[in-house]
Parts: structure tokens; sequence; C-alpha cells
């Protein structure tokens, strides 16, 4: 059998087997080597209480070259991009072992979560937020862990900021739906629950945030 | 016809020249080459001054270098081969920064080059936390790695304690050995947990087994294009040494052949990983440069050309030695395979800056400047390469389909330059300039409009000459495609020998090189302030141009067994004259470099800043 299908296989069993970490993996498809990610938000940070999952692609010589991930959910952290959910890690680049396995990646982003790295960011505005005022950062990134990942707290937080910039929607999306004909804080709502970014994984489409709004 | 006034020209000038120059065209002090009489070269001891010195040295001769470099150090710092190789790639194969930095601390040297492991503190974090295999964790690895390699029977050595790149360990040794009963070992990277697995280890012990050691070293030569390659294990820093290497990927003599596929990868993996550490050290030395064509593993050497000042007044054109593109280049026709060595184009590139072709007499950073001009510009320009145009008198269509830019309308039978659509009688004479651009109406342009179109027709002059001698000179190639095949066709029904019908080759190949220093000339001018210096420049611009368009449309004249020995005569002597016109462009703009004759109209690096700008 093909020595990647095999320890893929392998991986997928053992993290099925461990029901400690939280961490789960998930077939996609019928590929073995698209998988879903998840893991709860670490406690004590302000992604406690959510739920992350991060897109996996395996490529063609793992484990010898490293596995693809980003995030699936969107996430206020200064190394991962808030508009792709692309993460900048050292293990995910030069620092990749092949002893490493798809668990213990996502348990290191797991820590990622826990002590972010701004110093070398992939979202340069986040991380400028996070220098300049780490408690202001904490708001949005607890807010965000709220309307994306499904964290707890008071869903409503009026307090005249601009709700668009602080759901991380873009404003010509709302735009977009907003011209159909629907109210605006609606349209902001859906796309949220929806976790719309355009084209990201999964490619949401238009259909599908319009039924979204009908509800 | 203007041959007379351009000779005086050119014995005129004469004295520009530092004497390297052939003056008498029927000279006997010439080197004959393999076209009998029909034409000379200049001796080749004699060095132009648009010409630089340089060796061609292959891959061979390149690691016989670096042998060099590393039996020093081993010599100085008491290192093994493989040791002394990861230290100098590690420190960019600088000796004196290695040695300096290693009298200072040879273990942080060592160390950070992955050749040896931290000798205090914590040791690397042991991937194989579920292993059975307690060996591979024991701590005092130091003292017992020469057993500690798991699989490997009790005579084998530790790759690290080899002294030399050579093959110590048989691969059939290491085969066939057997595993001791007690290790009971699964891979980590694979999970394969056979009795009889093979594996392998750095000193660091961090064992894993031979096929997975074999595929990861593949991957990162193959995919990444490394040649430092770490242990797989988790946050260790160790490089696996050369022979390592050599050993895993090369299967052993006499050794039973195994899956052919990954045989065969790993072997084009060894020699591409012997590749990337002579680009390595190519790449950090400043008096070598890679050669740039696809596959070719030739190294020029060009000291002169080293230094940044050199760049302003010379333009390193060298040629790696080879031709063609690799093995894939199979397609030699009967002529080539006769002995001309034509096989593909010849390597020739240059050394102080990217562009992979002969850009001379124009210096680096001009062409450079020009070039990104024109991508900028792409747009604006690109009607400039349709190869129809309108006849200026009749407005019928006329297609150019050989170099030659002497048109003449079938319909009318006007007769214009492709080039500038004027009357193709005015030109080569003495009032009428094709080449020049006319700065008046730059000059008199008030408004930012005007001016604005003004800088637009200026450049596209210059523009659209270098772009036609570009297109004139693959049309030229190609329109000589059919020639050939017309004249090897002569062979056989007239009394024709070989050699007679071998001067339009010659002749060909003379345009295209001369078309290419004509290209680059109009990025000069363009470039070139105003002044005395430039209309001289101009003048051999032009006289150049008038003896190429002169071969060219000879070339392009019918040929019948009856006419090609007064063809030949006079295509033979065509060729010398242009190849002399084009000595003289190339010689006088080197010589200007060198006694800084030359004056820009913006700002070039290494010169004055310019007195007025016109861009
Ligand atoms: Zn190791
Ligand atoms: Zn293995
Ligand atoms: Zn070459
Ligand atoms: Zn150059
Ligand atoms: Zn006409
Ligand atoms: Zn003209």
């Amino acid at each position: 059998m093909d020595a990647r299908l095999r320890r893929v296989n392998k991986e997928i069993a053992d993290c099925k087997n461990d029901k400690s970490s939280g961490i789960r993996i998930d077939l996609v498809d019928e590929s073995p080597f698209h998988l879903k990610g998840s893991f709860p938000g670490p406690q004590d940070t302000p992604y406690e209480g959510g739920y992350f999952e991060v897109d996996i692609v395996i490529p063609e010589s793992y484990p010898f070259q490293p596995v693809k991930m980003k995030f699936i959910t969107k996430i206020y952290h200064p190394n991962v991009s808030s508009a792709s959910g692309a993460i900048c890690l050292d293990i995910l680049k030069d620092a990749w072992s092949p002893v490493l396995t798809l668990k213990s990646t996502l348990i290191s982003l797991q820590s990622l979560l826990c002590s972010p790295e701004p110093s070398d960011p992939q979202d340069a505005e986040v991380a400028k937020h996070y220098m300049t005022s780490k408690s202001s950062f904490e708001d949005t990134a607890r807010y965000w862990t709220q309307i994306y990942a499904g964290g707890p707290g008071p869903k409503e937080k009026s307090d005249g900021k601009d709700e668009v910039a602080i759901a991380g929607l873009e404003r010509a999306h709302v735009d977009r739906f907003e011209a159909l004909g629907f109210q605006r804080g609606k349209v902001i709502d859906a796309l949220r629950r929806l976790n719309y970014r355009g084209p990201n994984v999964p490619k949401i489409p238009d259909d599908r945030v319009v039924e979204e709004l009908l509800k | 016809m203007s041959d007379m006034s351009d000779d005086n020209d050119y014995y005129s000038d004469e004295d520009m020249f530092d004497g390297t120059q052939d003056e008498d065209e029927s000279g006997d002090e010439m080197e004959l080459d393999n076209f009998g009489d029909d034409f000379k070269v200049p001796a080749k001891d004699k060095k132009k001054s648009y010409e630089v010195d340089y060796d061609s040295l292959s891959q061979q001769a390149v690691e016989k270098l670096m042998a060099r470099d590393i039996n020093h150090i081993c010599s100085i710092l008491g290192v093994e081969v493989d040791t002394a190789s990861l230290l100098l790639r590690d420190q960019k194969w600088n000796k004196e920064k290695l040695i300096e930095k290693y009298m200072d601390n040879p273990t942080k040297v060592s160390v950070d080059a992955g050749a040896t492991l931290p000798e205090t503190g914590p040791p690397p974090p042991a991937p194989l936390r579920n292993s059975t295999s307690s060996s591979s964790q024991s701590s005092n690895r130091r003292t017992t790695r020469g057993s500690k390699m798991l699989g490997l029977g009790p005579k084998t050595k530790s790759p690290t304690s080899s002294p030399t790149i050579s093959h110590h360990v048989p691969q059939s040794l290491k085969r066939a050995s057997s595993k001791k009963a007690e290790d009971f070992f699964v891979c980590q990277i694979c999970f394969n947990d056979a009795p009889n697995l093979q594996t392998l280890a750095l000193d660091c012990d961090h064992a894993f087994c031979t096929e997975c050691w074999g595929d990861y070293i593949v991957s990162k030569i193959k995919e990444e294009s490394e040649h430092s390659i770490r242990c797989m294990a988790e946050g260790c820093a160790l490089v696996a040494p050369d022979h390592f290497i050599r050993d895993t990927l090369l299967p052993a003599p006499g050794a039973p052949v195994g899956d052919v596929e990954r045989e065969s990868q790993n072997i084009a993996a060894w020699t591409r990983f012997q590749e990337l550490i002579v680009r390595h050290f190519v790449g950090c030395n400043r008096n070598l440069k890679f050669c740039p064509y696809p596959s070719c593993t030739n190294t020029v050497s060009c000291p002169s050309a080293a230094s940044k000042a050199s760049l302003a007044s010379t333009v390193p054109i060298v040629s790696c030695g080879a031709r063609g593109i690799g093995p894939q280049d199979q397609e030699i026709s009967k002529s080539q395979q006769l002995g001309f060595g034509l096989q593909g184009k010849e390597h020739r590139f240059c050394f102080g800056c990217p562009i992979e072709s002969d850009h001379r007499p124009v210096i680096c950073a001009v062409s450079k400047m020009w070039l990104k001009k024109c991508a900028d510009d792409s747009e604006t320009a690109n009607w400039i390469k349709s190869n129809t145009k309108e006849c200026p008198i009749c407005q019928s269509t006329i297609e150019k389909n050989g170099g030659c830019n002497h048109m003449t309308c079938k319909k009318c039978k006007n007769e214009f330059c492709w080039v500038c659509m004027g009357p193709w009688s005015e030109h080569g004479t003495a009032w009428y300039s094709c080449n020049r651009f006319d700065e008046k109406a730059g000059v008199d342009a008030r408004d930012a409009q005007s001016k604005s179109r003004a800088s637009l027709e200026r450049y596209l002059h210059y523009y659209n000459r270098w772009a036609n001698h570009e297109q004139s000179a693959k049309l030229s190639v190609d329109l000589y495609a059919k020639t050939e095949k017309k004249m090897e066709d002569m062979q056989i029904t007239s009394a024709l020998t070989w050699i007679e019908v071998q001067f339009m080759k010659k002749a060909v190949e003379e345009v295209e090189k001369c078309r290419t220093t004509l290209k680059w000339t109009y990025s000069m001018a363009y470039y070139l302030a105003k002044g005395n210096e430039k209309e001289l420049f101009e003048d051999n611009q032009r006289d150049l141009e008038k003896a190429v368009e002169d071969l060219s449309e000879l070339l392009e004249s019918p040929i019948e067994p009856d006419t090609i020995p007064t063809l030949r005569q006079s295509v033979t002597n065509k060729t010398v004259y242009v190849q002399k016109r084009n000595e003289i462009v190339l010689e006088d703009t080197a010589n200007g470099f060198l006694e800084g004759r030359w004056k820009w109209n913006v700002a070039v690096d290494g010169f004055d800043d310019p007195e007025e700008t016109v861009l």
C-alpha cells in the first residue's frame, strides 16, 4: 500500500481513539488527503469557548513535506490572516519534521492561540492592534470567537464601532446583499453565521446566503 | 553606393583604436577558419576592448576548487572532510571568516553548521516517545555512537566518523546485517514495524527506516533544492554529511536490483545534490557564475567583472563553452554534423547581470533600465511588432517575411523602408537619417500634453528600431533555413561542392550578430545625452545598419546554380565589411566607456548625474 496513505489512515485512526485531546480530524470528501481538523479554543484566552475548524491538505510527498493547513473558522489572531485563514507557523514551513503528525500539528495550532507571535505576523493589521492595545485586541478576538466560533457571551456589541469592520466582513460583500433589498443588520448577521469570506473553503454560493437571509 | 565614404570614415577613425584592430581586409596575419580563404577571423589571442577575460569551468573543475578549500580547512582545523564541507557551506564558503570564527568558538560554529551535536544542555527532544526502542533514547550517545545505529551490524561505522567522502559502508553489508533481536523497532514516520527493517541514524541516533530516509532526502533535494538536509527528528539540527546522503541514495555495487523506479529516482537525486553544492559554492563566489541555460552545469570564472564598479565600464559577455539545450536537443542538421560545431545556440550570457544573451555594446545598468522601460510600456509599443504594414503610397497591405527592411510594394512598386516608412532611395545618403531621432519636436513642446506626446514619440522611435532588429534577426534565420535546404539540393543536382554553398550560413550568422548589436545600440542612444559624442555614436550605428541592410537584401536574392559564384563573391565581401562595421561599433563604444566619454540623459549608477534630463 502507498506509504502516504498508510500513514494518513493510521493518523486518522489514532486521533479517533484518543478522546482526551479534544482534537478531531474528519474527512471532507472521499479523499483521505483533504481533511478537516477541529479543536476547542484554549482556556484563559480570548478564544476560550470557541470551536475552530482547520482545512487540511496533505501534499504528494507527505510526510517529507509539511502538511498544508489554514483556518476555516474566522479568527482574530496576529499569526493568522483574518481574510484568508492562512497561518504563519514555523513547523508548517522550515521547521517541519516528518515525525510531526496531523494531531501534533493541530495541537501546535492550539497553543499558537495561547501565545501569539506578533513579531512574525501573518496579518500585519491584527499584529499592530495586538501591539498597541492588547485589551482592545482581546475584545475583538473574543467578539470574533463569539460570532464565528460559537463562543459564549452577549451577542450585541453596539458601542458605536463599525459593525462591518469589527465583524471582519468586507463592506463590498455586505453592500452586495444589502442591495438585494435585505436589511443591513440582517445581512451582517447572516454572513457572520455563515462564516462568509468570499472565496474561502468551503465556498459559499450567493444562493446559500440568500437562503439564510430568508430564514 | 556609400561604401567609399564609409571606408574613409573608418580609416580616419583608426587612431581611436588601440591597435588590436585588423586594418587590412586582405591581411594575411589573420587565422584561417574552416571556410578556406572566404573568411578570415582575427587571431584568438588578441583581446578586443569589448571582450573580457574569462574561463569556463565544468562541474568537475568547480568540484576541484571546492575540494581544495575543503582540504585546506581539514588541515587547518583538523576536521574530517564531510565536517569541513558542512562548516564551509554554513559560512558561505568564506574560509577566512570560518577559520576566525572557529578559532574563537569551535563548538558553536560546528553546532550551528549542524556538523555536531551540542556538547552540553539537554539532548534534542527524542521523537520516539511511543517507541519501545530504548537504545535510541540513551543519553550517552556520543560515546557509543558507532554501535548505536539500529539495524546495523557491529562492523559498520557511524556515518560521520568516516574520514573521507568515499563509499565506506557497502550497502550490501548494511542490508545483509540482521537487526538485534531485542530491538523492537517501529519507524516513527511510516509506522513500519517489520522485524527485519533496515534503519539509519546520524550521530544523534534518531533512527528511521532506510526507505523513509531515502524518500526524505529525495524530497528535500527535488522539491526544495536543499543541500543542507537536517535529521528528520523534530528540533534536531544535525545535518546529514555528504557520504550519508550518498550511501542512502546510491545502491551498493553488486546489490540486488530492488525497485527500479525508486533507484533511478535516488540516483538522479544524488546527481542533483552534487550540482546543488556546486551551485552554492559558485553562488557564494563573486568571481564565478553558473551558466543560466537549462540543464547546463558549467560555470564561468570572470574575476575582472566581479566588482560592481567594473560594470560601469565593461560589458562582461561570456560563454560557458557549451551549446544547445541538453540531451533533448537532438535535431542536428546534416551540415551541422559535418563539423561546424553548430549543435544549437552557444551558451552566451552576461556575467554582470541576469540578461541571458549578448547585450554589447551597452553596459548592464543601461540595458536593465531599457528593458524595464520596454516592459512598462509594452502595451503602447505592441502594435510595432506586427508583421504587416500598409504601403505609404497605395495603402495595400504588405507583409514582411524576411529580415531585409527594403520593401517593395507589389502593387505600386513603391520602394520604402519598413522601419521609418520613408523612401528607400534616400537611405544611406548623408542627409537622410533613419536611425537618428529629431529632438526638435520635444524642445518646441510647451504644454504638458505635447511634451508627453513628444516623449512618447521619442521612445517609440528607439523602441521601433530596437524591436525591428530583433524581429529581422529572427526572420533572416527562418529564411535561411529555407535557403539552406535549397542549397543542399543544389549540391546534388550541380557540380557545387559542400564548401561552396556554405557562404550563406556564415553571412546569416554575421547578420544575426550585427542585428543584436544594432538592437542594443538603440537602447544606448535612447539614454545618451545630446552632443557630439552621441552624433559620432549614431554615425557608426548608421553605417553598420546600412551595411547590414545591404547584406540582408543580398541574402534574399534568388539562388540558382549559375548565379552562385557571383553571389558568393559579393556575399563574402559584404560579410567581411559588415564584420568590420560591427567591430567598429563594439570597439568604439567599449573604448568610450573606458575613456569616460559617454554621458547620459538620466542618472546611471557609476556615472555623474546628467546635466539636463530629457525624459
Ligand atoms: Zn537527529
Ligand atoms: Zn520508515
Ligand atoms: Zn552552459
Ligand atoms: Zn549585463
Ligand atoms: Zn503600394
Ligand atoms: Zn528608414
